[in-house]
């Protein structure tokens, strides 16, 4: 079970979304968690919620510079997912620069996870903390276009 | 007439190559005090500049002013937080640890030199004492910061352990013209004497000081030099009343630097320049007193006194003095290293002189060419040695054009500017996406010729000269919008703290569950913030523990507690 993940493994056209209605964090949350929550036939959306809310009592999930990546675990899936949302204008997020955001991948994990979940969540990390590759999803025209930034691998790993 | 003209032709020549030699020294990674000794050297009796320089009660006089006002420098600069973790241990470095190195040398000294057990420790107490404008011009040189527990000691240290190895040396000189020491109570006695009464008088003068900068209405020329002859004559006073003028004025600095003052940015910058003005002269003028040749002649015996000095004497010293604190061995290594000695045993070295001690001639050498290896060696590796020590921490403020502005009568608001860069967090965005704090507003932007307010500007943009309406000295948060930074990849705040901020008051136990930490049986049942506390006593910024698969990095601290936490998933 060493394979590691893949970004484009956990993600799905249908599961990125870019909206310009959304003004609070918890709107957001909610929206992240239906898109993960229609991908899975027997989860509903409130599960996805709770477990990405419980985990940002611990501390907000914002990695500065107005990008967020929300997390959670959950016993009801066997396999990682995530969404994506890229919002129009930037809300407040609570994240440690201040600074309202405006990316927000979402990633959920098995309850019993190998050891390859931290990993992909330090890949997310790594992905959205790029500068460059930030300024190409703002750019991004639509959700397909911002869906094929994402799954692009890094040529080096 | 033209006595003066040369002196003031020579003098002005010797500053001139002085400050632009500075720019070479930073390239060439050596420390600029050297520098500035190096070039005292050449313009010597014996050097290219042929300046025959002897007078000893001149350099003395010179030196002691201008460590004086570094000294002052010092304390204006050291703000009171750094009190928290660095002023216990500081104190012992700058009292028990200055006894330990002493007398480590002298062990030395008396069996290579061949010298009395008195004048043994007179040599100790001379290179007894680390500089002040060594450690203070490294701890704040660009791109080094050095984590709070032990930039914060070092620099307490350093300023407050001159008085120590002043008072020993005055008395070994005492003791080595007359034969014999006074008994040890006289000593104790005459110890107390010092210390108290010098620190009294810096606590009083400071706050008397401070009170009077805020009441009076000067030119606005004139506050630095009322605050820079406030402080001097608290030097003087407490040196005439018996007490150590170095320590009160250290201590006057404090006071006066920590309280509000109106003009305080152009008092701070002032008391900055004439630093750098006293550590110029100062450098130079013992470049000048010290002959090369007979310099050459201890050459060997000042190596090895070098040598054990940094590689016995300091590291026993560090150690012992450090034994009741919770430092970690690097951090010990580090303090250790950059005990950097500096003008202060040069000085120091002249007591004997004027005395007309019998080996006041050899100590002086042997002391210069201590300071000499010491600036070389330890000066230039500072940063190198931080970076294998990791004692580094990521740069609070990197490079940004920040002025700020006093405005009259208002000590408590200040004006200040920053010049929008390319990659800082503030380009690009509308100002009402800065995330201001409640009481800063932006006032006005200036763009090319064109003067906003904040309801014109839609986005700022690179190049922009924004102004804002601030409480003094509360920076920090527009520092961070305005930084553009250029840190080393292993300083980048990702990389260094981790991806994801945690909470001080998270349970670890749910933080377990969430990212499978292996828990010490103690921490079960604790928040992230008690555990740090548990582990580090009094935690700073960069202090980290590893649970299992991540680790956990003190991140951000308020009131002297953990606030937020860093979680950095290991590879």
């Amino acid at each position: 079970m060493t394979r590691s993940i893949t970004i484009g493994e956990l993600l799905d056209q249908q599961r990125v979304a870019t909206d310009s209605g959304i003004t609070s964090k918890k709107r957001l949350m909610e929206l992240l968690s239906e898109l993960i929550a229609d991908a899975a036939p027997d989860l509903g959306g409130n599960e996805v919620l709770n477990s990405l809310l419980r985990r940002e009592r611990l501390g907000s999930t914002g990695l500065g510079r107005g990008v967020a990546l929300p997390h959670g675990r959950l016993a009801e899936i066997d396999r990682a997912m995530g969404a994506f949302v890229k919002l129009e204008k930037p809300i407040d997020y609570d994240a440690m620069d201040g600074m309202p955001v405006d990316l927000v991948f979402a990633l959920v994990v098995p309850e019993k996870a190998t050891e390859g979940h931290l990993e992909i969540l330090a890949r997310l990390a790594e992905k959205l903390g790029n500068q460059t590759t930030c300024e190409q999803l703002r750019a991004a025209a639509n959700p397909a276009e911002a869906c094929e930034i994402l799954c692009q691998e890094a040529p080096d790993s | 007439m033209e006595f003066s003209n040369e002196v003031i032709f020579f003098g002005a020549l010797l500053f001139l190559v002085s400050i632009l030699a500075s720019v070479v020294s930073a390239r060439l990674g050596l420390p600029v005090l050297l520098v500035f000794l190096l070039i005292g050297m050449f313009a010597g009796a014996e050097g290219i500049g042929g300046i025959a320089f002897d007078n000893v009660q001149l350099a003395h006089l010179i030196g002691s002013l201008a460590l004086a006002i570094i000294l002052f420098d010092g304390g204006l600069r050291t703000e009171f937080r750094n009190f928290r973790v660095g002023l216990r241990p500081a104190l012992v470095l700058a009292t028990a640890g200055v006894v330990i190195t002493a007398v480590v040398m002298a062990l030395f000294a008396a069996w290579v030199f061949d010298l009395s057990w008195y004048t043994a420790l007179l040599l100790g107490a001379i290179v007894g004492s680390t500089d002040a404008a060594a450690v203070f011009s490294l701890m704040h040189s660009r791109g080094l910061e050095i984590k709070q527990r032990v930039a914060a000691t070092l620099e307490i240290e350093s300023g407050s352990n001159d008085p120590m190895a002043i008072f020993l040396t005055v008395v070994l000189v005492e003791a080595v013209v007359a034969g014999q020491a006074h008994a040890g109570w006289f000593l104790l006695r005459e110890f107390v004497l010092q210390m108290g009464v010098g620190g009294v008088a810096g606590v009083v003068g400071g706050v008397l000081l401070a009170w009077l900068v805020n009441q009076v209405r000067l030119g606005p020329g004139l506050y630095p030099l009322l605050v820079l002859s406030g402080g001097l004559l608290v030097f003087g006073l407490a040196a005439a009343i018996g007490g150590s003028g170095f320590l009160a004025i250290y201590i006057a600095g404090l006071m006066v630097g920590n309280r509000r003052l109106q003009r305080g940015q152009n008092i701070r910058r002032f008391h900055h320049d004439m630093a750098w003005l006293s550590q110029i002269s100062m450098f130079l003028i013992l470049g000048l007193l010290v002959v090369p040749t007979e310099l050459l002649e201890v050459a060997l015996y000042g190596i090895a006194s070098a040598a054990v000095l940094i590689l016995v004497a300091r590291p026993l010293a560090v150690a012992f003095c450090l034994l009741p604190f919770r430092f970690a061995w690097r951090e010990q290594v580090f303090i250790a290293w950059t005990g950097l000695r500096g003008a202060v045993p040069i000085i120091l070295a002249l007591f004997p002189l004027l005395a007309g001690v019998e080996d006041a001639g050899l100590l002086f050498n042997v002391a210069f060419f201590v300071v000499l290896i010491s600036l070389l060696v330890q000066g230039s590796t500072i940063n190198t040695m931080a970076r294998w020590l990791k004692v580094e921490v990521p740069p609070e403020t990197g490079v940004f054009h920040r002025l700020e502005v006093d405005l009259p009568g208002q000590p408590e608001h200040e004006l200040v500017s920053y010049r929008v860069r390319p990659g800082s967090a503030a380009a690009n965005r509308a100002p009402d996406e800065l995330a201001l704090p409640q009481n800063i507003a932006l006032s006005l932007v200036i763009r090319g010729a064109e003067l906003l307010n904040a309801r014109q500007v839609d986005k700022l943009v690179p190049g922009d000269y924004v102004y804002f309406l601030a409480p003094a000295g509360d920076l920090k948060s527009l520092d961070n919008l305005f930084v553009e930074l250029h840190v080393p990849e292993r300083l980048q705040p990702r990389r260094f703290f981790g991806e994801f901020v945690i909470n001080a008051d998270a349970r670890l136990d749910d933080l377990a569950d969430m990212y499978d930490l292996d828990l010490p049986d103690e921490a079960s049942g604790f928040s992230a913030g008690e555990l740090l506390h548990r582990r580090f006593g009094q935690p700073v910024v960069g202090d980290r523990v590893r649970l299992g698969p991540a680790e956990l990095v003190v991140r951000e601290m308020g009131g002297g507690r953990v606030s937020r936490v860093g979680l950095k998933l290991l590879e």
